[in-house]
């Protein structure tokens, strides 16, 4: 048992390390280069027409007190912390005056929805795939899905959302292409609107799907190749034990975990996917927040989506890393 | 290593495509040395034209030929992509190599700072950097913060590899009675590591092309210099797609696509080179 | 599909019965690879012919590369490329008319696996899936051929664990969490409890220090004599095969050259090789020098022609080098494949 107990503490105090390096990453570019993000937002707000230099002066100085960028390094560095764990990242220049964090919780949901439902997907569906064709290496369509998937893999997010939208969107549109949800459908828990949030999520999560399918597929083709020649394998068909059992209790089950440790390797890329996907098909989930921000100059917003980004994919990273020893008993040991 | 991408070429068909697809791209790169027009110069020919043999892959509406465009694209996309897989290989090596030496604490450290960026998103991150600052972020500057950021998967492959080799020195000990460290180091282990160094630069490549491309898409990049992912860019500000200048945006893609499936063929060649068991069932029983 | 198991050993076991339980006659099995345009076709087992005889132990023994593994992995129909049968056959009595497992339908061979024919695997260290109890291996391996409840099962199982002095609690044990020898002993149970006529087993003891081994091997021998199982046994250990064998083939080079009842072999070695092997056996108190034999074992993939140990042979002739010795019975029970013993008129 304590084994386990030092597994878990090991885990907590990297999942620590993690935010707290990122968090501070985020503050020293933010920080500690020479642009004032101050004057950013002064320049990308003012770009628009005259503005009084009065109000450039106040602007200024509230959006100093604002961004915390007020006193010495070492206070700066304070307000910075105490803020973000108050999770309080102020308001938000383009959406004034609702603040950041508002803004946040409310695009939070689509992407995570969007996230945990394509991930799953993917790669439970790429390593099943993946899985008989390392196993049946013989067969034709498994075969074929194979040099598809080396097709799709390599494929940047961006291409296959953009091949997508003009498949769906100008040549066959038989599905919505922007939107989390038809737009006068009230945000209800009524039929209606689950049906609309399914339908407007079914081409974002298609181009993730896509390719995602492909990078798990190979990954576990080559690892089943290699598990099919360890000596617990070759014993079990010795034994004569069917080859249904085998595959599913011997070789799969084996191979899902350094599979399990790959999900949570892939988690901040899978992220990054889907942050240009919202941005295609206009998904309204932090992703396309955050692109929006740069566009309008709101450095609370994009201060804010970054930190909330890297606290959910460490957060995501811990719970796979939690979950680790109940698939691989031979944890506990070490 | 010759003699390896010679053995490849020879027999690996996923090679020889990987080759070929890289070397198109190479020669279209290098032909931008050859460009009647001046990368950054708009308005030179005729906007909007189709491809025809005038303007073999058409004009952009910025008054641009696509092909020329096209060659300095992807000269700067691969030199980008070139530049941050060096810088990011030295960092992979030597923390990997360190740490699998070494063992121990400084194993333990390294690897948990390695683990923490494989974790940490990078494009809020890259775009953070972007929106602190923008128009002197040269492409340069984002290859090095690239770089700085991107080593960390491949470094734990380098440390595998090392403390395999390790343990494998104490076996030789007859070794001891003859070779200095550097040969031993030089002719035994660097055989065996250069083609994981290969084969993890060709998918730094597709890594670092691939994030470039999604930052100049969304405009998050110098989108004066051309790159593939600039000239996607220009073409949505554009609205080529809807325009109907679809030469604009598809030529672009394909390149982009070769490049990436080239170099992925490239990298999955030389794994299949590196593992003895895949050579084993290929030869067995298919095809 | 499930069969009882025997309720007692008498009605099995024949001693001494005519009919030899396995037959392998002019065996070759052959490994084709090519690798980046090099071809390499190693005769691993190359015309290979021997009998094992019910209730008895055979003893296989050799250096390394001697085939002696690639023999039994095609002997218990664990072929796969690059490995092939190139020619010869394989007769079990209880799988007869197809020559090898490798021509008999999958249904039959089903039928036999574990039920007649059982194998203990070369290292201990991961025969076992990591990642499930023990249990689970009992059930997936020998469930299927024995007859009863869950419950009886379950009972059989740690009655047969108590024979290796292993104590219930392993059952719920992963792999990992077990020692070699406990892990070793485990094998040897999951590869008996079905009581089966033919048990093939391939280096069980190397893996583990001297003191467990002879525990280890004091149980083989006691559950072989029990349900009265033949026993192929494979090392490369001579003072193993003095203690547990009845009788003894010696291979070189993937060929049988000498085979006797274990006694015999140990008093009156004829073949040079096994002279060999029985010399560099250390007895206490003879302290005369250990002589290495001259030269390495030949390369399967280029051997040299004629009898393959004559380069390193003292009474190498000159015929040695163009036929092949064949396995001649140079006395009762014995046989011998070496030209300087059983001369070279042609047959």
């Amino acid at each position: 048992m304590s084994g386990y107990l030092a597994y878990i503490v090991k885990r907590l105090a990297q999942f620590v390390l993690v935010v707290f390096i990122g968090i501070n990453l985020a503050y020293v570019i933010t920080h500690a280069t020479p642009i004032d993000p101050v004057e950013q937002s002064i320049s990308a707000v003012t770009s628009y027409g005259n503005t009084a230099p009065g109000a450039i002066e106040q602007m200024r100085s509230s959006l100093r007190e604002l961004y915390g960028l007020e006193g010495s390094a070492l206070q700066q560095y304070w307000v910075f912390w105490k803020r973000i764990l108050r999770a309080d990242f102020g308001p938000s220049m383009s959406a004034f005056p609702t603040p950041v964090s508002t803004l946040i919780a409310r695009a939070l949901p689509w992407t995570a929805g969007l996230l945990v439902v394509s991930t799953t997907v993917t790669w439970m569906l790429g390593n099943l795939l993946g899985g008989l064709a390392g196993y049946y290496q013989r067969n034709r369509g498994l075969k074929l899905l194979g040099v598809i998937a080396m097709g799709l893999h390599p494929i940047p997010y961006y291409i296959l959302a953009l091949l997508l939208l003009i498949v769906f969107g100008f040549l066959w549109p038989v599905l919505p292409i922007s939107g989390g949800s038809t737009m006068n459908v009230p945000q209800a828990w009524t039929w209606d609107f689950i049906g609309s949030v399914l339908q407007h999520s079914i081409l974002p999560a298609l181009s993730l799907i896509l390719i995602g399918v492909g990078s798990w597929f190979l990954g576990m083709r080559s690892l089943v190749s290699n598990i099919v020649t360890e000596d617990y394998v070759i014993y079990a068909e010795l034994a004569g034990v069917k080859s249904r059992r085998i595959l599913s209790s011997y070789v799969m089950r084996n191979a899902l975990v350094p599979q399990v440790t790959g999900l949570a390797i892939s988690l901040g890329g899978i992220f990054n996917g889907a942050v240009i996907t919202e941005k295609v098909f206009g998904y309204p989930g932090i992703g396309s927040l955050l692109v929006d921000a740069v566009y309008a100059g709101d450095y609370g917003l994009v201060l804010g989506v970054t930190t909330i980004s890297i606290l959910g994919v460490s957060v995501g990273v811990l719970a796979i890393d939690l979950l680790y020893p109940l698939l691989d008993p031979r944890v506990k040991v070490s | 290593m010759l003699a390896i991408l010679r053995d490849l070429l020879r027999y690996n068909l996923e090679f020889r495509i990987g080759i070929v697809l890289v070397g198109i791209v190479f020669i279209l790169s290098v032909l931008s040395f050859f460009s009647p027009y001046p990368p950054q110069d708009v308005y030179v020919v005729p906007p909007d034209v189709p491809p025809s043999l005038t303007y073999w892959l058409g004009t952009t509406s910025r008054g641009q030929d696509v092909f020329w465009q096209l060659t300095f694209a992807i000269r700067n996309t691969l030199l980008f992509g070139f530049t941050v897989a060096l810088i990011s290989r030295v960092l992979a090596l030597v923390i990997g190599l360190v740490s699998g030496y070494k063992g121990g604490w400084v194993d333990r450290v390294l690897m948990s700072l390695n683990d923490t960026f494989i974790v940490i998103p990078l494009l809020p991150v890259l775009v953070l950097f972007y929106f602190v600052m923008r128009d002197s972020m040269s492409w340069l500057m984002l290859a090095l913060i690239m770089a700085c950021l991107g080593w960390a998967y491949d470094a734990r492959l380098i440390r595998s590899v090392a403390m395999s080799l390790k343990t494998r020195e104490f076996t030789e000990s007859s070794v001891f009675s003859g070779m200095t460290t550097r040969e031993i180091l030089v002719q035994e282990h660097l055989p065996y590591v250069m083609p994981i160094v290969f084969s993890t630069t060709m998918n730094n490549m597709v890594w670092s092309i691939g994030l470039e491309v999604t930052l100049a898409v969304l405009g998050f990049t110098d989108i004066n210099t051309p790159t593939i992912g600039g000239m996607i860019y220009w073409a949505n500000q554009h609205t080529a797609m809807v325009a109907g200048i679809w030469w604009w945006i598809a030529f672009p893609t394909i390149a982009v696509i070769m490049t990436f499936i080239g170099l992925f063929l490239l990298a999955v060649s030389m794994n299949e080179y590196i593992d003895p068991r895949s050579r084993l069932s290929r030869m067995g029983g298919a095809s | 599909m499930t069969t009882a198991a025997p309720a007692s050993l008498a009605d099995t076991r024949q001693p001494d019965s005519d009919r030899p339980i396995l037959v392998v006659r002019n065996l070759q099995a052959h490994f084709r690879t090519s690798h980046f345009g090099v071809n390499r076709y190693v005769r691993a087992v190359d015309g290979i012919s021997f009998d094992v005889r019910r209730g008895e132990i055979y003893g296989l023994a050799g250096e390394s590369s001697s085939g002696k593994t690639t023999l039994v992995k095609t002997i218990a129909g664990a072929i796969k490329p690059p490995l092939e049968v190139v020619g010869g056959t394989i007769e079990f009595s209880f799988l007869p008319g197809y020559g090898g497992l490798h021509r008999a339908p999958p249904a039959e061979v089903a039928r036999i696996r574990w039920r007649h024919l059982s194998y203990i695997m070369q290292g201990s260290m991961n025969v076992l899936n990591p990642v499930r109890r023990l249990r689970k291996s009992f059930d997936d391996f020998a469930r299927p051929h024995i007859a009863g409840t869950g419950k009886q099962f379950e009972a059989a199982v740690i009655d047969h664990l108590a024979r290796v002095k292993l104590e219930p609690s392993v059952l719920a044990a992963y792999p990992h969490e077990l020692s070699g020898g406990m892990r070793q002993r485990a094998t040897i149970a999951l590869a008996t409890i079905c009581r089966p006529d033919f048990v093939i087993a391939d280096e069980p003891t190397t893996a583990l220090d001297v003191v467990v081994q002879k525990d280890v091997l004091g149980m083989i021998r006691g559950i072989q004599r029990e349900i009265g199982s033949s026993m192929l046994f494979v090392t490369h250990d001579m003072g193993v095969h003095a203690w547990l064998t009845d009788r003894l083939g010696i291979m070189y080079a993937g060929r049988l050259v000498e085979e006797a009842a274990t006694p015999e072999i140990f008093r009156n070695p004829l073949h040079p090789y096994t002279k060999h092997l029985i010399a560099s056996l250390p007895r206490i108190g003879d302290d005369t020098p250990r002589k290495g034999l001259e030269g390495a074992p030949p390369n399967l993939a280029d051997p040299p022609p004629g009898c393959r140990f004559h380069p390193r042979c003292p009474l190498a002739m000159e015929v040695c080098s163009r036929r092949v010795p064949d396995m001649i019975e140079t006395a009762p029970g014995h046989r011998v494949a070496c030209f300087a013993v059983n001369g070279s008129e042609a047959p």
